[in-house]
């Protein structure tokens, strides 16, 4: 079967320009109905509101990427030879287009952000080993950095004798200004004692709590304090947030492409600013194409199954089948997502984290205190009892106080729990009035997470 | 979903598999070539494909609740099935990987941190075979060389006679690194060479290594499982590696890292590096961020597909190599030319000598004359590029390396006869061959 036929002009596609110059004219958008085919594998009867931890991928791109896996299966070395470099090249010119990055060599594709994050730290690791770097440099991270990046950093890092600068950003929050101030702070706290800051790592939107940082501002603030190197993770950026990797301006930017961009699990870019000074990255897993830059390192690296790399034109191809392309998708689930959180704010009497402007395309939602989320396990306790007793996927937070601080709190004390509803093209308002009604039953039945079962 | 989770050795004895079943198991290979280089990329059965599709789709279902509830039992599924097929003490002992290229990278990664630490001394060395994988040297070089160690390569005769020709050798070069007060930290050892491929007698290597007084040996055996036997304890290794997708009939791609149980075990890491840093390298290897796992839960299926032929696996191997030994002799014959190892030292795959007036003379010579089989006979094989030894007598610089796997039938050495004497008749050299 042949490949699927390459999109054209794919800026124009991602821009939303629906003016672009194409052999075929565009006859309607995208409806209802269409999109709930796209979308009829997700399990019926689940409230699907937590696009944001594994993403979701149309019925359209998954079939693209069956062919994509026939095709190797069919004849694999004759795939290898003569077609899945040049697509992979392809797929990394879409993405540098994207993301407005100037060369396609800046533009690795690799598994998640995860891999993403032991590529730099791997290096960073190397360098305190090999010399370039002196015991207790310092590598700063955000205290709400994802899980799995803080592991990596001590895995690579610590391990390595570099020390860590944590900085807390306030959550609830109500502006950039808040996010900048506390990062100037912390930073300058950090450094109190004349490290030398290696390496900082920013999110651009934080996982757990959710919050668009103003990764620019903090950028910048970096560069003014002699931080050596920024590495922005991204992993919900794209599709969910505009992306202009030189406006940003960091030294290394990741996101996950199966999170907002409907490609399958799994794919993400590493974007690596080129520059005279720019470090010799290396994929950790080491095969034929190793010294051959990173983008082309991480295009082989042993047999694998390569397909969820290759059909990110067939994305920008279903992306340009709604009104806007990307750039309308994001705009709709954003405004959509915020509705929805305002409404179950009010519905429950308590607050959103942040501000609409701060909001991708999800929200944080103050839980009522009477839930009494008092814990991470109270937390997980609670997004497992949602599951499973009213088939609501939703992941909960629970924010703890910060120096005795009271940031958030309804008519019966604290807010401490919140939900992280998202809203991608499938969501329907029925889902969210679920989590409404599941929210406000088990408060009526008295029902407190302390009273849940470890599951 | 049902499936028989059973391990093998059950009392249900599943339908044997009939010709037309098997034709239709691979009827998405294309139809256009003959296939003699399972051991590049491997196959996979469209039963198989369908297992894994399922499993894809349940995550694509409902992906939080595959990922607390389905995945991490669904891989431990998969690491009995391995734990029992390779003869492995504990569960804890196996790991599982994307390929063998990425266990490399993890076990080669462990020792560069004991350079760093300064447990290994600049100089250490390191002692794996002159034709040990590629992408292996590579990473040697990635994560030892440049640590500071040293590499020792074992030149390894090409084509050879006997287990003890490369015995020798291996002794020789153990012996030379003791006269050079060289400390070995690790030795890397085939257990089937890629290229050219060769069955190497590792037990017996394993052994020499412990007496020698080498501390930790890992065998590639990344064309091994499906392919030979493999027991990890009688290879007494401390690592062992091999790829499930190349004869064990996975999709691509997965493979198992065998850490054999030690205090070293629980400093064993990803490279990857998630939730579960910390829990020891199986656990590890089971979250590498959101990915798609379900090349490696189709364990169950594929112990279900073996069973259908006669001697399971057992009988699938020892077939595919008699199978293998008799038409690599039918094509030696063909065109005058030589095996390059006897067959006890051959598993599924047979370096058979090219005729020398195809005037093989170079690497790239071999990949031309790949590409030109496969464009204009459609033939898949891969070629090996010897290079000849010193004062060497009308040297046998090309071989081609053939398979034989379930699918095959014996027109597809017909045909790659066929095309050879073809080229011979009609004067081809690779020099006229374009690039």
């Amino acid at each position: 079967m042949d490949p699927p036929a390459e999109t054209e002009d794919p800026r124009a596609a991602a821009n939303g320009e629906n003016n672009h110059v194409s052999k075929k004219p565009k006859l309607s958008f995208i409806t209802e109905p269409e999109i709930r085919q796209e979308f009829a594998h997700h399990k019926p009867g689940i409230a699907r509101i937590n696009n944001g931890s594994f993403g979701s991928c149309p019925a359209s791109i998954i079939a693209a990427q069956k062919r994509w896996q026939l095709r190797f299966l069919q004849q694999p070395d004759d795939f290898f030879f003569n077609h899945l470099q040049r697509k992979i090249l392809h797929s990394r010119t879409i993405v540098k287009d994207l993301i407005n990055a100037d060369h396609v060599d800046e533009v690795s594709i690799v598994d998640n952000a995860t891999t993403a994050a032991a590529i730099v730290l791997q290096h960073v690791g190397w360098a305190f080993a090999d010399g370039r770097f002196q015991k207790g440099d310092a590598v700063v991270m955000l205290h709400c950095a994802f899980q799995a990046v803080k592991k990596s950093i001590e895995a690579y890092v610590t391990r390595a004798g570099g020390s860590v600068i944590v900085v807390h950003l306030p959550f609830p929050v109500n502006s950039n200004e808040e996010i900048i101030a506390e990062f100037r702070k912390g930073l300058a706290r950090g450094k109190a004692n004349g490290k030398k800051v290696r390496l900082a790592i920013i999110d651009h939107i934080t996982s757990m709590p959710c919050v668009v940082i103003p990764a620019r501002e903090l950028v910048k603030i970096c560069r003014e304090e002699g931080v050596e190197r920024v590495f922005v993770d991204a992993a919900h950026a794209i599709g969910s947030i505009p992306v202009d990797v030189k406006e940003i301006g960091a030294d290394f930017y990741v996101s996950n492409l199966h999170k907002w961009f409907f490609c399958p699990p799994s794919v993400a870019f590493l974007y690596c600013r080129k520059s005279p000074l720019s470090p010799d990255l290396h994929h950790p897993v080491v095969s034929h194409e190793y010294g051959n830059g990173l983008a082309i390192e991480s295009a082989w690296i042993g047999t694998r199954d390569y397909s969820s790399q290759l059909v990110v034109p067939d994305v920008l191809e279903f992306i340009n089948r709604f009104e806007g392309g990307l750039e309308g998708i994001r705009k709709r689930n954003h405004d959509a997502v915020v509705e929805m959180g305002e409404m179950l704010a009010k519905a429950w009497g308590t607050n959103l984290g942040s501000p609409p402007e701060m909001c991708p395309s999800m929200v944080m939602i103050g839980l009522p205190s009477r839930m009494g989320v008092l814990s991470d396990d109270d937390a997980l306790k609670l997004r497992t009892h949602l599951r499973d007793h009213f088939g609501l996927e939703v992941p909960i937070h629970f924010q703890m106080p910060r120096d005795g601080e009271i940031r958030a709190a309804d008519g019966d004390g604290c807010i401490t729990g919140y939900a992280r509803i998202s809203h991608q093209v499938y969501n329907t308002l029925d889902d969210y009035v679920r989590l409404r009604d599941a929210i406000n039953q088990l408060l009526s039945d008295g029902v407190a997470c302390k009273m849940l079962q470890r599951e | 979903m049902a499936s028989l989770h059973s391990t093998h050795g059950t009392t249900h004895k599943p339908e044997s598999i009939t010709l037309s079943e098997l034709r239709s198991e691979f009827s998405h290979h294309d139809p256009t070539i003959a296939r003699l280089n399972n051991g590049s990329f491997g196959c996979c059965p469209s039963s198989i494909i369908s297992a894994q599709q399922r499993y894809q789709l349940l995550f694509l279902r409902q992906p939080d609740y595959f990922y607390y509830n389905t995945l991490k039992p669904s891989i431990l599924k998969s690491r009995r099935i391995i734990q029992e097929l390779i003869n492995a003490d504990h569960v804890d002992e196996v790991s599982i990987v994307d390929n063998v290229t990425t266990a490399a990278a993890i076990v080669l990664q462990h020792y560069t941190w004991s350079f760093f630490s300064s447990s290994f001394q600049p100089g250490d060395a390191a002692i794996i075979l002159h034709h040990s994988y590629s992408a292996v040297k590579k990473a040697v070089q990635a994560y030892i060389s440049r640590a500071g160690g040293h590499v020792i390569e074992v030149p390894i005769p090409f084509p050879v006679k006997s287990d003890d020709e490369i015995i020798l050798e291996f002794q020789n070069a153990l012996q030379m690194a003791k006269l050079n007060g060289r400390k070995i930290r690790l030795a890397l050892i085939d257990h089937i060479t890629s290229m050219p491929s060769v069955i190497i007698p590792v037990k017996e290597l394993v052994k020499m290594c412990r007496e020698e007084g080498v501390d930790r040996i890992f065998v590639d055996g990344a064309q091994a499982i499906g392919h030979v036997e493999i027991d990890v304890k009688d290879i007494g290794a401390d690592f062992y590696t091999s790829n499930l997708h190349k004869w064990l009939f996975c999709p691509p791609s997965a493979a198992f890292l065998y850490c054999k149980m030690s205090d070293e075990l629980s400093n064993m890491h990803h490279l990857v590096i998630s939730h579960e840093y910390g829990n020891g390298l199986a656990m590890e290897s089971g979250w590498v961020g959101t990915r798609d796992y379900s090349a490696q839960l189709v364990l169950p299926e594929v112990m279900e597909f073996v069973r259908r032929f006669e001697g399971g696996i057992e009988g699938i191997m020892s077939r595919n190599h008699e199978k293998v030994m008799e038409m690599a002799d039918m094509l030696s014959e063909a065109w005058g030319t030589e095996l390059g190892a006897p067959s006890e030292m051959c598993s599924s795959m047979v370096m058979v000598g090219m005729p020398a007036c195809l005037g093989i003379k170079s690497g790239e010579d071999a990949l031309k004359l790949r590409t030109h089989l496969r464009e204009c006979f459609g033939v898949e094989v891969h070629m090996y590029y010897r290079a000849p030894i010193e004062r060497e007598v009308d040297p046998v610089t090309g071989y081609a390396r053939i398979s034989h796997q379930v699918y095959n039938t014996v027109e597809d050495y017909h045909r790659f006869r066929d095309a050879v004497n073809k080229l011979v008749k009609d004067g081809l050299t690779c020099s006229l061959l374009p690039n």
